[in-house]
């Protein structure tokens, strides 16, 4: 009954999303709620992402899901006008708590964007960015961070001779891939991703996918992406969201051949979105 | 026709139109003002005129031609002086005629048809001097040390004479400037002591002692500069002026004889070149309308620099405020309004609140709390350099804020997201991408402030430019930097040589060289601000997305 055949990168784990020992939870979202103005974008959402593993989020545009990755490093509190209400719990800690350092915070949770951003400074310093915003100046930590990143984000081979020149001068994918680097090198445990290669090119794409796979050894990924496909190739864990609400929200392959629910099923199927 | 119109190319020729006029008018200017002000120093052809006088004399007239012009007969006819009355129009030149010590005029109009001879001889020669003008006519010879001699020597006794006005010049603005600069300090130091009340009499003794020994220095200074004096007023020029009047002029004052008909276009080419240098290095002499104009170039120079060092970090940080903390709310755009509309306020406002606020309440509270002991002499309580540059600087803020907002506001969210991601707080973020990716759009600000502030004039009149400043404000006595003093400025200069010297006609030509360099220093100003700018811009290049 289903249209994607999913090619899978790696052997996926089962987990019983809805009783998940302490130790296997990286993120918990307990009765999320987001407002913009009046308007609200996030409806009472609870959910557990499992440690070590890929978490994805799809659903047609406006569906909230980008809001939904956002909430957990607080990068909506740039909007004025955004509202949060409920928990997501770290460690067993609010994230929304009162006496929460955001900068912290985004530091354990770093977040790759949909364009990539490079900084206009050059390769090296833009992979050592957030180290040095942590204080860290010393010259070989740093040139150990660079290249062991670098490297996580299968980069290194490609600008190891040129770690100085501006990273305007990479082309799309490799930029992308930079970002990865930028994030990884604070060394975060969960990685949050927008769409990362709606910007890419196939090629690129595919290198990207390769590289998520990579990246859940050593840390929790949770991916948005409207690409159905990649969500079935690169995921562990989907969630289908749908208007602000989280409609199903199981493994991916069970999401994907067998889903629980009319909504989730017409929209993998096609008929919307 | 009709289609012609569809076509669009009306618009196009119309637009060209413009653009076309905009340049040939900025091209014409930089010509007039360039022709005008750099012939000043092209070494001119002295001419000698046979004509006659208003009561039918035959007289010899020497000088440069300066102007030509037509005018109708009629208006000449009353003065019976024979001219041809079928002509309608007659021509006269205007000759330069210098010698001020025999006739009050420098300038002579000549009637060309009364002018019976014209020549160009070798021997004319003009002499530049520090005193009285330029001197024409004929060299006869030279009283070297009392005994009449040849010409052999001329070139070597006026060296001689630049070396000694030099060392003059020297011991009298370093050396026993800085003796009376001390020695006006020690008096400053004794009255602070006795104002303050711990005026002991070791301290007064001291301070006794010091000024003694300083006047002792002085005393030594002052026997040389006698020294030098007596040496350099001993040889004297003897010339015939076009009269035939004998004058014997002092070495003392020459500073150049040339003889202009001599020389040949290359001649003229190096005379024309040293003319420039003097002028750009030179003070200035005989109330500004001679000599060179360097304390107006430093001071401009200087005052705008300042301008750019307190307008810049004072713009930067409001426009970030304004941008990145102030709530966006009635407030904040009524603020933003108000700046906006600052920079429509007259600049001669400027200077009257530069003059009411920092002169004037600054200056006067700096003066009673820290320099009490010159009181009631003004320190800080008078117009200066530092008032200049301030005022100048409040008087620019807008177009810094402005370009600097539009700046931040150019920046992709992208940047600022991506830096907040990795855990980086909003001062992070501002200092280490935000600022710099919108240095360019600051550095456009600051281009524009610069360009603004280097050519006004009206408010400095009020807060710190004068005529004619004694001292730069930078010298080698500590602390260097004198801000309080006033200074002089190209803009006040051409004002002041144009329409405030006494001799209005022979200064015109410095009006015109003078604002020639002004345009000079302001475009390459701006210039090292757009290199600057474009280096940035290369450096922090955005995505082309």
């Amino acid at each position: 009954m289903i249209s994607v055949i999913p090619r899978t990168l790696a052997p996926k784990v089962k987990l019983d999303l809805n009783n998940l020992s302490p130790e296997q939870v990286a993120l918990e979202i307990k009765n999320l709620n987001l407002y913009y103005g009046d308007k609200q974008a996030l409806q009472n959402i609870s959910m557990s992402i499992p440690k070590g593993q890929v978490t994805a989020f799809i659903g047609p545009s406006g569906c909230g899901k980008s809001t939904l990755l956002r909430c957990i490093n607080r990068m909506n509190d740039l909007v004025d006008i955004c509202k949060v209400e409920g928990e997501i719990n770290l460690h067993g800690e609010n994230i929304y708590g009162k006496h929460v350092d955001v900068a912290a915070l985004r530091r354990q949770v770093g977040m790759v964007f949909q364009r990539p951003n490079p900084f206009p400074k050059t390769i090296y310093e833009n992979v050592v960015y957030g180290l040095r915003i942590m204080g860290e100046n010393n010259r070989r930590v740093l040139n150990e961070a660079a290249e062991k990143s670098l490297r996580s984000a299968a980069l290194w081979n490609e600008v190891k001779d040129r770690l100085h020149d501006s990273a305007l001068g990479l082309s799309g994918g490799q930029q992308q891939r930079l970002v990865i680097a930028r994030a990884i090198a604070i060394q975060p445990e969960v990685l949050l991703l927008d769409e990362p290669t709606s910007a890419l090119d196939p090629i690129s794409t595919l290198t990207i996918e390769e590289l998520i796979n990579d990246l859940k050894k050593q840390f929790t990924v949770v991916i948005v992406t409207h690409n159905m496909q990649q969500a079935a190739r690169v995921s562990d864990q989907t969630a289908f969201m749908y208007m602000g609400e989280l409609i199903e929200y199981s493994d991916t392959n069970t999401l994907f051949t067998t889903p629980a629910k009319k909504k989730t099923e017409d929209y993998i199927t096609g008929r919307y979105g | 026709m009709n289609s012609w119109f569809k076509s669009g190319s009306p618009w196009v020729w119309l637009s060209a139109g413009g653009v076309s006029i905009s340049l040939i008018s900025v091209l014409g200017l930089l010509w007039l003002i360039a022709s005008r002000g750099l012939s000043y120093f092209w070494p001119a052809d002295i001419y000698q005129f046979e004509t006659v006088n208003e009561k039918g004399q035959a007289v010899t007239v020497i000088g440069e031609i300066y102007d030509r012009e037509t005018l109708p007969t009629k208006q000449l006819s009353h003065l019976n002086l024979g001219l041809d009355p079928n002509k309608e129009t007659i021509e006269r030149i205007l000759v330069k005629t210098g010698n001020r010590e025999l006739v009050n005029l420098d300038f002579r109009w000549l009637l060309l048809p009364l002018i019976n001879k014209t020549s160009k001889p070798e021997e004319l020669v003009v002499v530049e001097r520090r005193t009285n003008g330029n001197f024409y006519g004929y060299v006869d010879g030279i009283i070297l040390d009392g005994q009449l001699e040849g010409l052999e020597k001329m070139a070597e006794l006026v060296e001689r004479v630049d070396v000694f006005q030099d060392e003059m010049a020297e011991l009298q603005k370093v050396d026993i400037g800085a003796i009376n600069y001390q020695i006006e300090r020690l008096r400053l130091k004794k009255r602070k002591h006795i104002l303050d009340e711990t005026l002991t009499v070791e301290r007064e003794k001291e301070i006794d002692h010091q000024v003694a020994s300083y006047n002792a220095d002085y005393q030594i200074l002052e026997t040389q500069l006698m020294a030098i004096r007596d040496k350099v007023s001993r040889d004297q020029l003897v010339v015939r002026a076009m009269g035939g009047e004998i004058i014997e002029i002092n070495f003392e004052d020459i500073l150049k004889i040339t003889y202009n008909n001599k020389l040949s276009v290359f001649g003229r080419a190096s005379v024309f070149i040293q003319q420039i240098g003097s002028f750009l290095v030179d003070d200035p002499r005989e109330a500004n309308t001679e000599g060179g104009v360097f304390p107006a170039i430093f001071g401009t120079v200087l005052m705008v620099l300042l301008m750019t060092v307190i307008v810049s970090p004072l713009g930067v940080v409001a426009a970030i405020y304004l941008h990145e903390y102030a709530g966006k709310n009635v407030l904040t755009k009524l603020l933003r309004i108000a700046v906006i509309n600052l920079a429509g306020v007259p600049s001669i406002v400027y200077g009257v609140f530069g003059l009411g606020f920092f002169v004037y309440m600054v200056g006067g509270s700096l003066d009673q709390l820290f320099y009490a002991e010159t009181l009631p002499s003004p320190t800080f309580g008078t117009p200066g350099v530092m008032w200049s540059a301030l005022t100048l600087a409040i008087l620019t803020l807008p177009v810094v804020i402005v370009s600097t907002e539009e700046g931040l506001s150019r920046i992709p969210s992208e940047m600022r997201h991506g830096s907040l991601a990795l855990g980086a707080t909003k001062a992070e973020t501002l200092w280490r991408i935000i600022l710099p990716i919108a240095s360019p759009a600051i550095m456009t600000g600051i281009i524009l402030a610069i360009a603004r502030a280097a050519g006004e004039v009206a408010p400095l009149m009020l807060v710190g430019v004068v005529k004619m400043a004694p001292n730069l404000p930078l010298d080698g006595n500590f602390p260097f930097l004198h801000l309080d003093r006033k200074f002089m400025h190209l803009g006040f200069h051409i004002y002041d040589v144009g329409f405030q010297s006494p001799n209005v006609e022979a200064a015109r030509p410095l009006v015109f060289a003078t604002a020639f360099l002004l345009v000079t220093i302001i475009v390459s100003l701006n210039m090292t601000a757009v290199t600057i700018r474009n280096r940035l811009r290369e450096k922090y290049r955005m995505l082309e997305h």
